[in-house]
């Protein structure tokens, strides 16, 4: 099927675009990477009479990284993140969970704030700026800017704290909580086959106290789970469980039984709701291991 | 047919919350996605609401009638409505009761059915984006008579009118 016809606006600026935003409101939809909403307008099930495509919008597209903190636009291609070898120095977490979004073509033109947008319970940015603790930064025409925090901004199923006439500009994570040295970062997936999406994937950080010691211990852990609740799943129980441990059984034991308790996964033609919440448990006991041993070992590769 | 549940306290007691609740223009601000309430007749509105997850927001034509109104205890509607390639029926009753702190307790059932491309995204996905709505609702509501926006009862039950979803 083709979409139903809409008009096509291509604005050069934020502001141009958030003007627009302001004049459409609810009969406008923003346009990032086109990775999804292509799919949802051509099936008819998303018919709006505007569509303003923020590809030419450059202020939006890059990484920023500054001493206290990374920012990432929202324009920016997972293709972009991917193959960003100093981001992967600072903030591996965003670099791994681009390169296992889809495949190269869906990498090369879907983008940060698309997939922040969108919020898939498999997204996953979502789930990984939820475990950093991330700022998400939206502007609108008339009220300006706001910043909320990622783990606000996910609301329901598909369903996010954005107003009709905001759009996302950009995300920033403190670097501050996660100096490279001393830190390990893990976005692990269970996919069935290649570029699908996931069944359950785990974003995961930990810094330890000393990486050189024969057991260093636990800091700061931070655990986020996609697709085993209709929101990307944060998981502070399990942080607490391992926090100021050096990751003994009992510690990644007690980890896993706090995913378990907290998923509430929908069912998939493939995976029940049992085997997904089993999933959470395992996924979780598996980032956390990688997560503390890339953290104790600074020689170690980051993935 | 989906069902959903819930509870709601407020700070007002049932009486001052009933106006809030069977007046259209306050209705029309609180009602998510709500563009527009027009009052039939004493127990009849038309409204015009847009509702959806992401992408995929329906505009619907909405008739609602209502069923019972046994101020200030219990509110029975009924509405229906057709969009672009969607459609749902659905049955809403409310129960209100004074609770320990002078305050409102409401307690609220309905059951919908919902067909076309809109059914597909399933009821769990419904189900989470049907909860905050009704959250949204309630919680802007409250707003509204805590600002002491005034409200005034504009509905009647509708005589002999019963509702029930076709199965």
């Amino acid at each position: 099927m083709k979409p139903a016809p809409f008009e096509y606006h291509r604005p050069t600026t934020v502001g141009e675009a958030t003007s627009l935003l302001a004049d459409l409101g609810h009969d406008a939809e923003l346009m990032a990477g086109n990775q999804s909403l292509g799919i949802i307008m051509a099936n008819r099930l998303a018919t709006p009479d505007h569509l303003v495509d923020l590809n030419r919008v450059e202020e939006l597209a890059g990484v920023d990284i500054r001493e206290d903190e990374v920012e990432v636009g929202s324009m920016t291609t997972h293709r972009d993140l991917e193959l960003h070898d100093e981001l992967r120095e600072v903030l591996p977490i965003l670099p791994l969970a681009a390169e296992q979004i889809a495949g190269p073509s869906v990498r090369n033109q879907g983008t940060v704030g698309g997939s922040i947008a969108e919020a898939d319970p498999a997204g996953n940015y979502p789930a990984a700026l939820v475990a950093l603790d991330a700022d998400l930064h939206v502007t609108s025409g008339d009220d300006g800017d706001r910043t909320v925090p990622a783990r606000e901004f996910f609301i329901a199923y598909m369903f996010t704290d954005l107003a009709p006439e905001e759009l996302i500009t950009g995300v920033t994570v403190s670097r501050d909580p996660f100096p490279a040295e001393r830190t390990g970062m893990v976005f692990e997936e269970l996919k069935r086959a290649a570029q699908t999406f996931p069944t359950v994937s785990a974003g995961t950080a930990v810094r330890v106290d000393d990486p050189a010691a024969d057991a260093p211990e636990i800091e700061e852990a931070r655990v986020a789970l996609a697709c085993v609740a209709d929101v990307p799943l944060h998981v502070p129980d399990a942080e607490d469980a391992v926090e100021g441990t050096t990751l003994d059984e009992d510690a990644l034991d007690a980890a896993a039984d706090a995913a378990i308790e907290d998923a509430d996964p929908s069912p998939e033609m493939h995976a029940d709701e049992d085997w997904k919440i089993e999933l959470a448990g395992e996924y979780t006991r598996r980032s956390l291991q990688t997560a503390y041993e890339r953290a104790s070992n600074d020689d170690a590769p980051d993935n | 047919m989906i069902e959903f549940s819930g509870e709601f306290d407020s700070d007002h007691p049932p009486d001052e919350l009933w106006n809030y609740f069977t007046d259209p223009d306050i209705l029309a601000q609180c009602a998510p996605g709500c563009d527009h309430i027009e009052q039939v007749s004493d127990s009849e509105l038309e409204a015009t609401v847009s509702v959806g997850v992401g992408s995929v927001k329906p505009t619907f034509d909405v008739d609602m009638t209502i069923v019972e109104a046994d101020r200030p205890n219990r509110l029975v509607m009924e509405a229906g409505g057709d969009a672009s390639r969607n459609s749902f029926e659905a049955v809403a009753e409310m129960d209100l009761a004074e609770n320990a702190d002078g305050g409102t307790t409401a307690n609220w059932h309905a059951e919908t059915n919902v067909s076309g491309l809109i059914a597909s995204l399933g009821q769990r996905a419904l189900g989470s984006v049907a909860d905050r709505l009704v959250n949204n609702f309630f919680d802007d509501l409250e707003d509204l008579a805590d600002e002491g926006v005034p409200a005034e009862s504009k509905v009647s039950a509708k005589p002999g009118a019963t509702a029930s979803l076709e199965e």
